[in-house]
């Protein structure tokens, strides 16, 4: 035990003694992550924002607005009209819609009244504000002639005894009217946007659970170079000559490799959960175990390259193209439903795709430990096999 | 006592090739024997196989009586290796490769912190202990790979070629090193292909040439076997015309023997003083210039050129 404990420790010397070293393990994941999730912070408001300015004052304006953000995808800022324009042309909104004093029941009612909406050009978000205000004016409107066509009709069978008889009427049709619109199905509701259905993505959980497993598993998949140094500046025959039992020696380095990589997903985690507002799942247990498979089993294939790896430069040369290969073709870059349905099935013989897989599972899905345990076994069955070669073909000499 | 080191028709091939062809040997308690030998000779071959390291392909090898093929891990409690070339790790200090080192030899505690600071002290590299390795010349690398083969106090010391590559006073350190831990009661086995450290530190000698234990014994044991024959060294200016001089001096009577390696002329002869003119005659006449004459006494050198034809440093 002590003696493992030696091993590993020189082990983690030896890694951190270059300051670079940082940068692989923490810096550059991070930064990846950050980057390709498009920023941190809390879920971003995807509305798009419209600058409002409301020169009617008038109640019909006041429910003109209120109609507009009420199909939830339009945030509406009522701002003076400077202020308004100035927001507009610094591109801080993509739409622009102006009011005129004019607009009052009547003359709406009369459709005389123009509405100002101005566009942002080449802006796809301006056609779905453009589609959702004049929603918004036919439903103001409609509730408007609903009311007042009730009036009409009802001057025709009994004509009202006072002005003020005739306003109650108009006011108790509209809102009767109003109510009716309200409980009518939404004529406009955005969905999030995402390229094919059914995908489960949320950029910050797929970018930090993707820059995890590939920068996790590189230096796991370079494991090899570690034997192959220890070959070539003589300290393994070094340690062939001490009381020290070579499957020790083998074991140890393997597993202290295993744990600097849980180290390092930890730290990666955590950055997720305190920096980036991640929640990657319910169960903590599972997506440990999970994570444990997934650095075995790439420690696995990387002690199998130690077959045909002859130099340490070798070693993390093949590691990091392999490694970025099999995150990109596991999904770890790019959704796995993006890729052909040929590279999605062939990905399920690379570890990442199950790894990733499983992240998404227990992050986006909700799921347990129950359901990732096909996962857990696949990536288990990884480690078995390549440690199983690695070990029968690892040359001492 | 029984001898601490027994070497029994020690063969090793690597695929085809021969690298020790049937050596025997033993070493007691307490002496420093010397393995003697040009490059290639096959003297860290046999140390490998000693120190458990490689299989011998044939031969029988025991340590404290323990043989290294079935019993390795207590032959290794017995052994100290330094190896030929330095291994260590750069990026370490010398006190966390002697730390990682003692404990590879299953030291702790207070144990391993003891040892590791005699060790400091003996290889006087104590006020460089928390540099890293890296930033050492070879001198003072070559003293901790030593360090390290010392730290469990092994009974019997394999050094091979220790002294390779360094200056004449970190060489000077060293053999006097070897010395004073044979004085604390350390056996050593020690290979070279200085003739002058063999001379200087052992007891006996082996004179290993191609594989192959060609003379063992006492210094005295070996030189008797020249005879009492001098060596005549000239350092002669380098040319096609030396080869000739020292087929010539074949033919002086009174000589036994004679070789050339590079500018140095090497003739062995029962009265050194009587063959010099007839030489010098020879060389005047093939017009060979002379820079130096020097007449040893019968030693190491001489026995190998005896025994092989050939200087040791070819
Ligand atoms: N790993 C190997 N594979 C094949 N041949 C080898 C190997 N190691 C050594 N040899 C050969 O075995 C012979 C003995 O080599 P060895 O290294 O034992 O000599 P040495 O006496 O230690 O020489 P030196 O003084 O140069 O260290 C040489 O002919 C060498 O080429
Ligand atoms: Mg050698």
């Amino acid at each position: 035990m002590k003696k493992l404990i030696a091993i590993i420790w020189k082990d983690v010397i030896l890694r951190f003694s270059s300051p670079s070293e940082w940068l692989f393990f923490l810096i550059l994941p991070v930064v990846f992550s950050v980057i390709l999730a498009g920023g941190t912070g809390a879920p971003v408001d995807s509305r798009v924002r419209l600058v409002v300015t409301d020169h009617a004052q008038s109640p019909l304006s006041a429910q003109l607005i209120a109609a507009i953000e009420e199909t939830n995808s339009i945030t509406a800022d009522v701002l003076p009209q400077a202020e308004a324009e100035e927001e507009f042309e610094d591109r801080q909104a993509p739409a622009y819609l102006i009011i005129p004093a004019e607009l009052t029941s009547e003359a709406a009612l009369n459709g005389g009244v123009a509405l100002d909406l101005r566009l942002l050009p080449n802006n796809l978000n301006g056609v779905m504000v453009e589609q959702t205000v004049n929603t918004a004016i036919w439903k103001v409107s409609s509730a408007l002639r609903i009311a007042a066509s009730s009036v009409e009709e009802a001057e025709r069978i009994r004509p009202f005894e006072s002005e003020a008889q005739r306003a109650a009427y108009y006011d108790a049709a509209l809102q009767a009217a109003q109510q009716e619109w309200d409980a009518a199905p939404r004529r406009m509701t955005t969905v999030e946007a995402s390229t094919p259905d059914q995908i489960d993505y949320d950029p910050q959980t797929n970018s930090s659970a993707g820059q995890m497993i590939t920068w996790v598993i590189i230096p796991l998949l370079g494991i090899s170079g570690s034997f192959v140094y220890e070959r070539q500046i003589g300290t393994l025959r070094r340690m062939l000559v001490t009381p020290t039992r070579k499957g020790l020696y083998l074991f140890s380095t393997i597993l202290g490799n295993v744990l600097m990589a849980m180290v390092q997903m930890a730290l990666l985690v955590g950055f997720g959960v305190w920096v980036m507002n991640i929640h990657w799942g319910n169960s903590p247990g599972a997506l440990a175990v999970l994570l444990a498979a997934t650095a075995l089993a790439a420690a696995g294939i990387g002690t199998a390259m130690g077959a045909f790896i002859k130099t340490p430069g070798q070693a993390s040369g093949v590691a990091i193209m392999s490694g970025m290969l099999m995150a990109l073709l596991g999904g770890c870059w790019y959704p796995i439903e993006l890729f052909p349905p040929a590279i999605q099935n062939a990905s399920l013989v690379l570890p990442t795709r199950w790894a990733m897989d499983g992240i998404l599972d227990l992050a986006l899905r909700g799921q347990g430990l129950q359901a990732i345990l096909p996962h857990i076994g696949v990536l288990m069955g990884f480690a078995l096999v390549f440690f199983a070669i690695g070990v029968a073909r690892f040359r001492y000499e | 006592m029984a001898p601490i080191l027994e070497v029994r028709n020690l063969v090793k091939n690597y695929g085809s090739t021969a690298a020790v062809k049937g050596v025997s040997f033993n070493i007691e308690e307490g002496e420093i024997f010397s393995l003697l030998g040009p490059n290639g000779a096959g003297k860290t071959t046999t140390i490998s196989v000693l120190s458990t390291l490689l299989a011998p392909t044939s031969g029988d090898v025991r340590v404290g009586g323990h043989s290294v093929v079935s019993e390795p891990m207590k032959v290794r409690n017995l052994i100290g290796v330094v190896p030929q070339e330095i291994a260590l790790y750069d990026d370490l200090t010398a006190h966390e490769n002697l730390i990682f080192w003692g404990q590879m030899y299953n030291l702790s505690g207070k144990t391993l912190t003891d040892r590791v600071q005699q060790v400091l002290q003996e290889i006087e590299l104590a006020d460089r202990a928390k540099d890293r390795v890296r930033t050492f010349s070879g001198g003072m690398k070559r003293r901790v790979n030593i360090g390290v083969g010392l730290l469990h106090r092994p009974r019997l010391l394999f050094m091979d070629e220790p002294t390779v590559g360094i200056d004449p006073q970190s060489r000077r350190a060293i053999l006097d090193s070897v010395k004073a831990l044979n004085r604390q009661g350390m056996t050593v086995l020690y290979t070279t292909h200085y003739m002058e450290e063999a001379q200087e530190l052992s007891d006996r000698v082996g004179i290993i040439d191609h594989g192959e234990l060609i003379a063992l014994g006492t210094q005295n044991e070996l030189t008797r076997q020249v005879g009492e024959n001098d060596a005549l060294v000239l350092e002669v200016g380098e040319g096609e015309n030396v080869r000739q001089l020292c087929e010539a001096a074949k033919s002086i009577p009174g000589v036994v023997e004679s070789d050339t390696s590079g500018s140095t002329l090497t003739i062995i002869a029962p009265e050194a003083e009587e063959i010099l003119a007839p030489v010098i005659v020879q060389a005047n006449a093939l017009n060979v210039k002379i820079h130096s004459v020097a007449i040893q006494e019968p030693n190491l050198e001489a026995v190998f050129l005896h025994l092989t034809g050939r200087a040791l440093r070819d």
